[in-house]
């Protein structure tokens, strides 16, 4: 039985992220953070901008949102096209290759930022492993 | 934070908030909204930390400024600085976060400042690591802050600078200890044959372990740290930077050991001068001429004097004595915290960027006496550094280390 897909950025994706972020990132993995990110996609199939924003205290996921238009306050916002985030969570390309080159824009504090590299692609990678159709 | 920025009981104490507060007077006096530092003097006498990779310093009209650096490079300078973590950003080479970005978003999201005027530093040096910005930056930020108008400002800090306060001094005198303890290393390793087989670089080295074990963090001159000549290199014409080459020490030559610490930002610059083996009557009568014209120097040094009176006086002496055709005719270069060095005052003399020769020093100025002594048909030089403290009436050398130019056996 194939496993059912989930549209990429829909509620129903965005429960799943939940779901999966809570299960398999435990407040030790994610050494115990208080932060906050936002993804704007640019550029979506639908011609729109949505988010993707995400909400940590201690550690735990309190918050995971999809939406469009104006995204929360985060303490790190993540600016690119729809598709360079797609391939992000399919695991096509890393986060840190689509900063560097210049593909993603990082605004925040950029020292912080590097101490939360590991943990960005930890979530990532629980990302890459939902069947979502983009 | 740095652990002596409160304590203003420490002898080293700095009052960083009132630095800031002084700029941010001059600031509002010429309408500017915010002050884009760049140069390494700057990012010294401002965060209190050493700054090696390229860096900027944001200071709004009030409040805290923002020092931003590399991001290898951020933590430590928070860690050293008084300035905390959340007012040392780091930029990296990724989308929005590279050096241009990063200052101008700060600039106009956290700082809300589109429009006003934004002081820069620009200029020229003949010092490799100022760090003016550069014309790819300026033109950047030009770009980034479109409707902000850009006006250079750099003689805030220099105005401000220029006099130095008591923890400053005494940095510059725990330096100088420092470089002392290095000298008697180098006179003690030399001595009773010990120059036998010794290179200049060794020199440098003995130096160097000396000076750290007495509480340097750096040999910091930008001219090859610790500077030993040795022989012909002592004469080389005009030859004021030597950086230590593999050149063994022969006797019969002379031998300059110019050698520098770092304490806190504040810098120990001393040269010292010997023969090795016996001199010659010739050689002792250049080494009693450069003698007798630094003492002569040093006794000159006070409040009132300026660079060109003093070399005017200097020159004639080294004439009526015969030795003028082996003098550089400078006597002096600028220091201050880590990154200033060479100009003296501000930059407002006839030739833009050096110092003006009319300057007149004043009271609690800082700058290193300094004289070159080089004749190279005979191979042989001789160089004095030593910072000096101007006072009313005279001026304070900081480095203790007996002056003259001592045959070593």
């Amino acid at each position: 039985m194939m496993e059912e897909k989930l549209v990429y950025l829909s509620p129903q994706w965005r429960d799943e992220v939940e779901n999966r972020l809570k299960k398999e990132l435990s407040p030790e993995k994610m050494k115990r953070i208080s932060t906050s990110m936002t993804n704007i996609y640019k550029n979506c199939p639908d011609g729109k901008d949505r988010f993707l924003y995400f909400k940590c205290e201690d550690g735990r996921f309190t918050e995971v949102g999809v939406g469009e238009g104006e995204s929360p306050q985060a303490e790190f916002m993540i600016t690119g096209d729809y598709e360079t985030f797609a391939k992000i969570s399919q695991g096509k390309l890393k986060s840190q290759r689509a900063l560097m080159g210049g593909k993603l824009k990082l605004r925040g504090n950029m020292v912080k930022a590097l101490k939360l590299a590991s943990l960005a692609d930890r979530l990532n990678k629980v990302l890459s492993q939902i069947p979502a159709e983009y | 934070m740095s652990r002596n920025t409160t304590n203003t009981q420490d002898p080293f104490f700095i009052d960083f908030p009132n630095r800031i507060s002084q700029i941010q007077d001059a600031m509002a006096q010429e309408g500017i909204d915010v002050y884009l530092g760049s140069r390494l003097r700057t990012l010294s006498w401002t965060t209190d930390a050493f700054c090696p990779w390229r860096s900027y310093i944001v200071i709004p009209s009030d409040g805290l400024p923002t020092a931003f650096t590399f991001v290898i490079d951020a933590a430590r300078i928070a860690d050293d600085s008084w300035l905390d973590e959340d007012h040392v950003l780091g930029y990296a080479p990724m989308g929005g976060m590279d050096q241009i970005s990063v200052i101008s978003g700060f600039i106009k999201d956290t700082l809300s400042i589109t429009r006003g005027r934004i002081g820069v530093e620009n200029g020229m040096s003949n010092y490799l690591p100022e760090g003016n910005l550069t014309h790819y930056e300026y033109e950047q930020f030009k770009l980034a802050l479109s409707d902000a108008k850009f006006v250079n400002a750099h003689h805030i800090i220099d105005r401000l600078s220029l006099i130095k306060d008591e923890g400053t001094i005494n940095r510059f005198r725990e330096a100088s200890r420092i470089v002392d303890v290095g000298h008697r290393a180098v006179k003690d390793a030399l001595e009773n044959g010990g120059y036998n087989g010794m290179t200049e670089t060794e020199i440098a080295g003995i130096a160097a372990l000396a000076m750290r074990r007495a509480g340097s963090v750096w040999e910091w001159s930008f001219t090859g740290g610790n500077e030993i000549a040795s022989g012909y290199r002592t004469g080389l014409a005009g030859g004021a930077c030597t950086p230590a080459s593999r050149r063994k020490i022969q006797e019969g030559e002379s031998l300059m050991v110019d050698i520098h610490a770092m304490f806190k930002l504040g810098l120990g610059d001393h040269s010292h001068n010997y023969f090795i083996g016996t001199a010659t009557d010739r050689q002792r009568w250049h080494a009693n001429n450069f003698i007798d014209l630094v003492s002569l120097c040093l006794k000159t040094y006070k409040a009132g004097v300026s660079p060109v009176g003093l070399a005017e006086e200097m020159m004639d002496f080294a004439e009526e004595r015969g030795f003028a055709d082996y003098m550089v005719p400078g006597f002096e270069h600028g220091i201050g915290m880590m990154g200033d060095e060479w100009r003296i005052g501000p930059s407002d003399g006839p030739i833009p960027y050096w110092t003006d020769p009319d300057h007149i020093y004043q009271e609690k100025e800082l700058l290193i006496c300094a004289m070159q002594y080089a004749c190279p048909d005979e191979n042989i030089g001789f160089r004095y550094e030593n910072p000096i403290v101007i006072k009313k009436d005279g001026c304070e050398p900081l480095s203790k280390f007996p002056l003259g130019i001592e045959e070593i056996h």
